[in-house]
């Protein structure tokens, strides 16, 4: 029985077509995957399911009648109700539903208040509020840790058990596995197969995905020589989040970083970069001591920073997708007129070694699907060529493709002599690219592992360990 | 269409045209009289007292682009005014360095806004409704209720650097209209500018000097004011603390209808400087129709919200 049925839906935005033609099933009841690389269409057939976007061509049934959505703006009214919680009724009927979906949130709490994990599981909640038969979530875990993630499946199995159909895309291959029933590969808006879960294995999804073999690892190799650090961090302390905190990245050395939300992991970078006034302690780059509270001067200095997030913090939507790839490099340079042809070259080099898919440089990035605008922000920091890059959650909502073709790439750069510190909540990620992890926790070191002593298991129960007086 | 209105300089002069096509058919005079509205001398005086709109237009703009708002070129208009007029008048100081102190008060009154935005962290409306109270206040206490009479300083008819006296002010407008266009369009630091007014935190993220170019616009800004408020005395042919009051907003929706959005990060330049133009236009022409003396505020008010939301509903299909 096919509950929500996808006919021939096409869409266009202008010249660039997101959606050829999709035509697949989604079963009542059951958790329905939707997986495909960067700029696939996913995102634009979840926005046509919720009303924010009107298809081409195509309909979508539900139950066998064409799907009537209304406006978004439904969902607004409804999210104003149960958010305001002012009154005493709303209030019980909230506590009860957080409590009902094991919500681990006071229904007392204003929502500024909440860590974005826990506004998400909010947010999924608010589902249940009035009485939604499907849910659709988009990439709804890539800033969630694994524990978060956990309880966001808890919530969504609880939505299930009560008959609630889930639409869910994400590039995280194992939690597909482990919380859908079927899986719906899309690859440059086609629908190309629709898996059991039972039946498939994440290689065949993952080669309908990319349409070939998944791109291999680029070897290290670790430049000889220089063995003084690019950077050097002494008693750095930012409080509350950093509370002390010295190490070195070597020329050529991956250092990860690792931490659960709150641990001060993305505090640290920021402030090694400047972008927050240090309390105590020192930063130096190749024995250059940087000017606290100054990221202009850890730029001049040679130091990059790819930050956790892209729309907030990454990227300018009124600004040509060349404007925002060489930004980053007025700070470097003294000439006061902007040199079109200098910089059209150095974007165009930019989006073809990251393989940015977009339509040309003038376009504004919100043009561009979320992995793609996740690779300008980063094709942003390599243009000026840093001696020292700080990443903080670098493949956020990057497909398997790209998330190799950025490993890769930091890879490179390391061989040639770029000192990398790579902050992540993706442990699996943190793993795979370090050759040595810090593990923090209350923005204090808590242990050292190199990659070959490093598992999973280890790193875990230094971050979580329950502190027992201090370290 | 949507191509055309994307460009949107071109539709502004479009306005622009139909608005001047319009005044010029409804106006037509009967028999063989001379035309009321499409005469070189009242083209003139268009562009004249347009340009007093203009010059601070375009500070408003790039304000507008940044992010901010200023409400102070009123009051900065009338300070320079003040300014000006007690040294030249009643300090005997020459023409030029009265002049040039004028337009220092203008920056200044700009470097104290951006200060209290920068260092003290007020919202730019608080910070500019603050000073625009200030620069009124000091020209009342700089005047005492007089105004110093500027109408003999520069005899009709007399040229400066061999521009005609009447043209000086609309050539000051196209000349600071294309250098800010040049500067924002081509420049590191207009491109800053429209990076701080896209988004605040990516610029500090990227590097860019923040509180540097927040404070060159207001600086310019108040600088554009001040220049204003010099034409300004010399066509009124005084300086007083009451003038121009209320020019602000004039100002501020003379740069939204030419394209920048109060949400940061769009607008431009020329768009401002014609949006003043629109203004002129209605201003000159609206009194000349019989009995619509009582209707040209109104007609201005609604000048504003058609342009602007026609403006929205188009570019807002787009997404
Ligand atoms: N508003 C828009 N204007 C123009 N093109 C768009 C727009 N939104 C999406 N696109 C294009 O449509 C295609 C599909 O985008 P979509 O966001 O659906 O991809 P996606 O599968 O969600 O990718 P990702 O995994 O990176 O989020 C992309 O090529 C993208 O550039
Ligand atoms: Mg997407």
């Amino acid at each position: 029985m096919a509950d929500l049925e996808f006919r021939d839906v096409h869409k266009s935005f202008g010249a660039v077509r997101a959606l050829g033609g999709v035509s697949f099933a989604v079963r009542e009841g059951e958790t329905h995957a939707c997986v495909g690389e960067n700029g696939a269409g996913k995102s634009t057939l979840l926005k046509i399911v919720a009303g924010i976007l009107r298809a081409d061509r195509g309909e979508i049934l539900w139950r066998g009648a064409p799907l009537r959505v209304g406006s978004p703006h439904d969902a607004l009214a409804v999210t104003d109700r149960v958010g305001r919680l002012d009154e005493p009724a709303m209030r019980s009927r909230a506590a009860a539903l957080l409590d009902e979906l094991h919500v681990p949130v006071s229904a007392d709490r204003r929502m500024e208040h909440l860590s974005p994990a826990h506004v998400q599981l909010v947010q999924v909640a608010r589902a249940l509020a009035f009485d939604c038969r499907v849910l659709v979530l988009d990439e709804p875990t890539t800033s969630l840790t694994d524990a978060e993630a956990t309880q966001l499946f808890g919530v969504l199995a609880a939505l299930k058990a009560r008959g609630v159909t889930i639409l869910f895309v994400s590039h995280r291959l194992p939690e597909v596995f482990r919380l859908c029933d079927r899986i719906t590969v899309l690859r440059d808006g086609h629908h190309i197969a629709t898996f059991d879960r039972e039946a498939a294995t994440v290689d065949q999804v993952v080669r309908a995905m990319v349409g070939r073999e998944p791109p291999g690892h680029v070897p290290r190799e670790r430049p000889a020589g220089d063995a003084r650090p690019a950077l050097s961090v002494r008693d750095l302390v930012r409080r509350p989040r950093v509370n002390g905190v010295s190490f070195d990245v070597a020329a050529g050395e991956i250092v990860g970083v690792f931490g659960l939300v709150g641990s001060g992991r993305t505090e640290l970078v920021e402030t090694i970069f400047g972008l927050a006034r240090p309390d105590a302690g020192s930063v130096d780059v190749h024995g250059h001591r940087l000017a606290p509270g100054a990221p202009a001067s850890a730029i001049r200095s040679g130091v990059a920073l790819v930050p956790e997030d892209r729309q907030r913090q990454g990227l300018f939507f009124n600004l040509s997708l060349g404007d925002n790839l060489a930004l980053p490099g007025a700070a470097l340079v003294s000439h006061r007129l902007i040199r079109r042809r200098e910089e059209r070259d150095g974007a165009a080099s930019q989006i073809a070694a990251l393989s940015i898919k977009a339509p040309g440089l003038q376009v504004t990035p919100d043009r561009l699907s979320g992995g793609n605008q996740q690779k300008v922000v980063v094709g942003k920091w390599l243009g000026i060529a840093p001696r020292v890059l700080l990443l903080d959650e670098p493949t956020k909502g990057v497909d398997i493709g790209a998330k190799y073709e950025i490993h890769n790439i930091i890879r490179r750069e390391a061989s040639r002599g770029m000192a990398c510190l790579v902050a992540s909540s993706d442990l699996p990620e943190v793993l795979a690219l370090a050759d040595r992890i810090l593990v923090v926790r209350d923005g204090r070191l808590r242990g050292e592992l190199s990659a070959v002593e490093a598992d999973e298991e280890r790193v875990m129960r230094l971050a979580a360990a329950p502190a027992e007086g201090p370290a | 269409m949507r191509r055309f209105w994307h460009t949107r300089e071109l539709s502004t002069v479009a306005i622009l045209a139909l608005e001047a096509i319009v005044f010029t058919w409804y106006l037509w005079p009967e028999g063989g009289r001379a035309h009321p509205f499409l005469n070189g001398p009242n083209g003139l005086l268009i562009l004249k007292y347009s340009s007093i709109y203009g010059i601070a237009a375009i500070g408003a703009a790039i304000v507008i682009i940044s992010g901010g708002i200023d409400l102070a070129p009123g009051a900065v208009i009338a300070l320079t005014s003040v300014v000006t007029g007690h040294l030249f008048v009643k300090s005997g100081w020459p023409l030029a360095p009265s002049v040039a102190a004028g337009l220092l008060t203008g920056a200044a009154a700009g470097l104290v806004s951006s200060w209290l935005i920068v260092r003290v962290g007020l919202p730019p409306f608080i910070a500019t409704l603050g000073v625009m109270g200030i620069a009124r206040g000091v020209a009342f206490i700089i005047t005492e209720a007089r105004y110093y009479d500027l109408s003999r300083t520069i005899p009709p008819g007399s040229r400066l650097l061999g521009v005609p006296v009447d043209w000086v002010a609309p050539v000051v407008m196209i000349a600071a209209a294309c250098v800010f266009q040049f500067l924002m369009k081509r420049f590191q630091w207009g491109r800053a500018v429209f990076a701080i007014g896209g988004n605040e935190t990516a610029a500090v993220f990227t590097g860019i000097a923040v509180g540097r170019v927040k404070t060159s616009v207001y600086v310019v800004a108040g600088l554009l004011a001040s220049v204003s408020g010099i034409v300004l005395a010399v066509a009124q042919g005084q300086g007083k603390a009451d003038l121009a009051t209320g020019y602000e907003l004039d100002i501020i929706a003379s740069a939204v209808v030419g394209g920048a959005s109060l949400a940061g990060g769009r607008g431009s330049v020329v768009g401002a400087v014609l949006g003043a133009l629109i203004f002129g236009v209605l201003r000159n022409a609206l009194p000349q129709i019989p009995g619509a003396t009582f209707y040209d505020r109104l007609i201005v008010g609604l000048v504003v919200i058609v342009i602007v939301v026609l403006d929205q509903v188009l570019v807002r299909h787009e997404r």
